[in-house]
């Protein structure tokens, strides 16, 4: 008797969840048309990026700080969050990959990718803004920009030359492969604009390339701290992070912009 | 820098210490209901698995028992919350912190389970038997004779269970919860220093932890008065 309630139970259970599982209830309608409209609202972030720092600024919006930008966007998918703040080029590979997204047309402020280096390190410093202004000049970085973006869009791969003394030692390159297209996984490999741009300034130095792969929270301390040469993760610079790390040249011009359901 | 300066950007600007203040409520919180719905759902998934185990009864009830424990201690914790956001509560406004004490306690439940079954199949069947002989079903001879002994053998595992589940609970930040863990984590995105956020919130966990194991010391006393006649 007891035993068949208990059973009777148990597979109530059991269907309850599976109603769960199919989710009943639909995704609430799309509030954020403009910047003025995220007050008040949840924001999805990524913990430490740029956007964290704008979101924090708006007023009465509660803030979400998640480990990776993907985190997010599945979060404001499902409903969970009302807006995402992430860098242009970033946002533009989500959208592409999830139709019921769109980026606003409505942007923040210009930033400035750059490269991070340990506060004391200016002899590495001078020697990297020497490598991408010659890279620059030459055009190879123009390519590698050509390869990420617009309509010739991976027919530029860079090749890491195989003809290149490389002496001067390792190069280690600390980084959060969870950010298109400046970084991504792709099967066992971490491909991306900065991993090419990094390619061509090491073979053009003479360093040999070691990626290490980290939570981008962590990506400007181990610069500080040494376990990494140089931090390459779509750093925007910031007066903050300047305290903290030198910045070499800029080599790419972004701004956040802010993603919402369709 | 020097070790106050540091102390005072990390702590003392833009009023740091309420992330940790803050973490620190949440994961209290968050432990103290998971482990109140893993010690609930442990004790009764316990009772029916010795059930079973002694007398042969709840046969499909002890099959979902074994099924529910081989599923949860199969799985990492983290995948088990990520799972309950992101698919089980996919579309479901529900608070997050409410999600984290489902995905703990449910955890939680089916390591208590075994521990408590350990606990009840240790106690000698001469136990029941009597208990039965004195005219007591056997679900009160369960409840007033095996279960109290049971208790008192398995605290110490218990209490261990308590303090690993508080410690699990850092992983919350996986589903954007301010925990203690994820506050640390976010002065250290903000000041760049790793050195006194992470040892303030590994202090923190100490002394929790060092607290909770005095009061279950405290108790285990209480509970072996009876021992010393």
């Amino acid at each position: 008797m007891l035993t068949r309630k208990i059973a009777s139970v148990f597979s109530a259970l059991a269907l309850s969840a599976a109603l769960l599982l199919t989710g009943c209830g639909g995704v609430p309608e799309n509030t954020v048309h403009s910047v003025t409209d995220l007050e008040g609202k949840m924001i999805g972030v990524q913990l430490g990026t740029t956007g964290d720092t704008l979101a924090g600024d708006i007023k009465g919006a509660t803030v979400e700080k998640y480990n990776k930008a993907a985190d997010g966007v599945q979060a404001l998918k499902l409903g969970k969050i009302d807006a995402v703040i992430v860098d242009l080029e970033t946002a533009k590979a989500f959208v592409e990959k999830n139709d019921d997204i769109q980026i606003l047309d409505e942007e923040f402020a210009d930033e400035e990718y750059a490269i991070a280096i340990k506060l004391d390190n200016t002899a590495l410093q001078s020697e990297i803004n020497g490598a991408l202004a010659a890279l620059e000049s030459d055009g190879t970085l123009r390519n590698i920009k050509k390869n990420y973006e617009g309509d010739e869009k991976g027919q530029h791969p860079y090749e890491v030359k195989t003809d290149v003394d490389r002496s001067r030692g390792t190069l280690v390159m600390a980084t959060n492969a969870e950010f298109p297209p400046y970084e991504e996984r792709q099967g066992d490999q971490i491909v991306g604009f900065d991993v090419d741009m990094m390619n061509t300034v090491c073979d053009y130095l003479g360093y040999e390339l070691q990626i290490e792969d980290m939570a981008f929270d962590s990506v400007i301390p181990a610069v500080q701290s040494g376990k990494a040469d140089v931090g390459v993760a779509g750093l925007s610079v910031t007066p903050d992070r300047e305290k903290n790390v030198l910045f070499s040249d800029n080599y790419a011009v972004t701004h956040q912009v802010i993603i919402v359901r369709k | 820098m020097n070790f106050i300066e540091s102390f005072r950007q990390n702590f003392i600007e833009a009023d740091r210490w309420k992330y940790l203040a803050d973490g620190l409520g949440t994961t209290l919180l968050i432990t103290l209901l998971a482990v109140t719905i893993g010690m609930l759902l442990g004790f009764f998934v316990a009772v029916i698995r010795a059930t079973y185990l002694r007398t042969g009864r709840f046969r499909i009830a002890d099959w979902f028992c074994r099924l529910y424990l081989t599923v949860i201690r199969g799985t990492p914790v983290v995948v088990q919350l990520l799972i309950i956001y992101f698919v089980i509560f996919a579309s479901v406004p529900i608070s997050k912190t409410f999600v984290a004490v489902i995905a703990f306690g449910i955890n939680s439940g089916a390591y208590v389970a075994e521990i408590v079954r350990g606990g009840i199949m240790a106690i000698d069947t001469g136990q029941l038997e009597a208990g039965r002989s004195l005219g007591l079903n056997y679900s009160r001879t369960m409840i007033y004779i095996i279960l109290p002994q049971a208790l008192k053998n398995v605290l110490p595992a218990l209490a261990n269970e308590a303090i690993v589940l508080l410690k699990e609970t850092s992983v919350a930040g996986y589903i954007a919860i301010a925990d203690l863990t994820k506050g640390g984590d976010i002065i250290r995105s903000q000041t760049f220093s790793a050195f006194l956020p992470l040892l303030a919130v590994a202090v923190i966990y100490l002394v929790m932890v060092v607290v909770l194991t005095k009061l279950v010391g405290l108790l285990e006393g209480r509970l072996a008065a009876n021992d010393r006649r």
